[in-house]
């Protein structure tokens, strides 16, 4: 594990000597949280993304020419993205670029990218927003909201719960999921019984377990990081709670299993990564990631992955050297990657499966698949 | 029952509170300075707790191991990065400290990775009923209990022995207390030492019941635990163990209740700007 830090911290160094060495080389540029709270996902998404790379360059690059990925650590925090964003266009120029960052830092360079014409892709940042910054930015995951709709959907329908607590983190993130929830929970028949909300640095929560136990709902909604999530679950399965819980792509990672231990069996999620899909390409990052990075695979990763290969992809039809065409080229895509077939509506907003995945002997496993093409409709305009 | 289930919930938190605010409130006392990389010394305490449950399979041994160290990383830090700057202004060692502390966050993250670590076996997991539908987790008990010794201890050794009169002689008047043969350098480092391993002990507990420790896991015990000394009275240990534990209950009825208007560390600082409008000094400070 160390070993492996070490060596892609040295590879890593090494892209960017390279990048720096041939300009003939292809820049694609990375803003991602390499320190800071958010440094654990950062650090996945980097892995992830550079798989992608390595892959890509493997199979001839772009027209033989090799891709470089340009990496700065922005802190998950819209003031250090911006001007991230700046030097990626001005400096490095780089003919596209991706956010492998949460929503507040990608939401502010989106904006700039935008305005440049580099084509911009949010690898994992949920909020609705990213995307209205204009014609040049893409995303590659669910919005927040189209996660909560399935989430409605899974408890109401699949698991047939009525009465739901609802344990909002109080960000982007969680926010645009509860509204999601709470759009569809009539459909489904659902009740919210009650709804608390907690601040990204809580971990401990024993008053809102309490609250919660008192009021003895069929299910609980969790939105959460696995840093989070992992310590919320435990003290909830802690307090003798076995009702459902239900959360979503914040939670998948290895490590929200390694935090809550056995309580963590049985949680049920909504996410992009599905470990037990038969697609070669999922089974294929899965295996390649592990053996480059010595962790499992997590929803980060193979959303960051996912958002390299888009971009390969389009380069490849389209040539690296003219954005628009680029822009176009992305807008067409039409590719099998790691989190399923890929494609995106007139927003940027991609149309895909929602994966339903549960914690069972210590692992992620499918466990059913959502693909209500009305209900999973992102926001068009 | 549910009221009295927040209250305890609140007397656990409050308990961390206190032993981390402790050694803070003991530095400001002797030394007139805002200790804030005793959050580091917190996170410390944790993940030395967790390596060495993992490493042995006992916890007491963790428990014992990490306070130890922690207090000679704290003593440690006095020497290297207070001593120097003592003749200067308080807010240069303020500095110093705020430093310490952000660089000690990234020192962690890459010293034991950005993921974090958790128990793989969390000791004290269960449950027990205590009287009828009232449960309380082995580690919820285990902090309070812990706590209370440890206080309790601290309290014995600061009225009850030598050491302790000489320590409150220098905190009264540390030139006074020089001339009657105490050794100031020796008070400081007992002084740093026991406040730092009461700051492991609470990463240690805290660790237990996240089951995780974290880089970051400093960030808030760095300003909350100020609040809280500026709550109690600057300097003040009493007034410290009393505004912990009310801020713990605050928070945990304030989380249920107004948790839509007010985040838990927002809950503490309108409590702190109300207290001080009507108490500048703090609930247990001496006149200003």
């Amino acid at each position: 594990m160390k070993k492996a830090k070490i060596i892609s911290a040295v590879v890593m160094s090494g892209l960017l000597s390279i990048a720096t060495a041939h300009a003939s080389s292809i820049k694609i540029g990375f803003n991602v949280p390499l320190t800071g709270f958010a440094a654990a996902d950062g650090t996945s998404a980097l892995n992830g993304a550079e798989l992608a790379v390595e892959q890509a360059n493997a199979t001839g690059g772009v027209n033989g020419e090799n891709i470089v990925l340009v990496v700065y650590d922005d802190q998950a925090s819209p003031k250090e993205a911006v001007p991230i964003a700046q030097k990626l266009i001005e400096k490095d120029e780089v003919v596209a670029a991706i956010s492998g960052s949460y929503s507040g830092s990608t939401r502010a360079a989106a904006g700039i990218f935008q305005e440049a014409g580099v084509p911009y892709i949010a690898a994992y940042a949920v909020h609705p927003d990213i995307t209205r910054a204009g014609n040049y930015v893409f995303r590659t995951s669910f919005v927040g909201e189209v996660q909560g709709r399935a989430g409605a959907k899974l408890i109401g329908e699949t698991l047939g719960a009525k009465r739901v607590a609802v344990i909002t983190l109080k960000n982007d993130f969680g926010k645009s999921l509860a509204a999601g929830l709470k759009e569809s929970a009539s459909d489904y028949g659902i009740t919210i019984v009650s709804e608390y909300e907690y601040g990204i640095r809580d971990r401990q929560f024993g008053p809102i377990v309490s609250k919660v136990k008192s009021d003895k709902p069929d299910a609980i909604y969790a939105s959460g990081y696995f840093f989070t999530a992992g310590p919320l679950v435990s003290q909830l399965r802690a307090a003798g709670i076995t009702v459902p819980i239900i959360g979503q792509e914040g939670y998948d990672s290895q490590k929200f299993i390694d935090i809550a231990g056995a309580a963590a069996e049985g949680t049920i999620i909504t996410t992009s990564l599905n470990r037990d899909s038969e697609s070669s390409e999922t089974q294929d990052f899965i295996r390649e990631f592990e053996s480059k990075t010595g962790n499992k695979a997590d929803m980060v990763a193979a959303s960051a992955h996912t958002a390299v290969k888009v971009i390969v992809a389009a380069m490849r039809k389209a040539g690296a050297t003219d954005k628009a065409a680029l822009r176009n080229a992305i807008a067409g895509t039409s590719v099998v990657a790691a989190t399923g077939t890929i494609s995106f509506n007139a927003l940027g907003e991609v149309l895909k499966d929602v994966q339903v995945q549960i914690v069972k002997d210590g692992n992620w496993h499918e466990h059913s698949v959502i693909s209500d093409a009305k209900l999973l409709a992102p926001p068009n305009q | 029952m549910l009221y009295f289930e927040l209250f305890i919930q609140g007397l656990v938190q409050g308990s961390i509170y206190a032993l981390i605010a402790l050694g803070l409130t003991l530095v400001y006392g002797l030394l007139r300075i805002l200790h804030v990389a005793h959050a580091a010394l917190f996170t410390l305490g944790g993940y030395i707790g967790v390596i060495v449950t993992n490493a042995t399979g006992s916890f007491t041994l963790a428990m014992v191991v990490a306070m130890v160290l922690v207090g000679f990383a704290g003593m440690l830090m006095y020497k290297l990065a207070y001593q120097p700057l003592l003749s200067k202004p308080p807010y240069v060692s303020l500095i110093a400290s705020i430093a310490l502390f952000i660089a000690a966050e990234e020192i962690f993250r890459i010293a034991f990775g950005p993921y974090g670590l958790s128990y793989q076996t969390p000791p004290l997991q269960g449950q027990v009923e205590l009287f009828s539908g009232f449960y309380l987790k082995y580690a919820e008990i285990l902090v309070m209990g812990l706590s209370t010794v440890l206080l309790s201890a601290l309290a014995w050794l600061s009225m009850r022995t030598r050491t302790g009169v000489a320590w409150r002689a220098t905190v009264t008047d540390p030139d006074m207390a020089r001339v009657f043969g105490v050794k100031i350098q020796n008070v400081r480092y007992l002084n740093f030492f026991i406040g730092s391993s009461f700051a492991a002990a609470a990463g240690v507990l805290v660790a237990l019941l996240n089951n995780l420790v974290e880089p970051t896991m400093g960030s808030v015990p760095s300003y909350k635990a100020l609040a809280i000394i500026v709550l109690g009275g600057l300097g003040s240990i009493r007034g410290t163990l009393i505004a912990a534990l009310l801020l713990g209950v605050l928070e945990s009825f304030g989380t249920i209740y107004i948790g839509h208007l007010l985040g838990r560390d927002a809950i503490a600082f309108a409590f702190l700007i109300l207290v001080l409008m009507v108490r500048p000094q703090g609930l247990m400070g001496g006149k200003l």
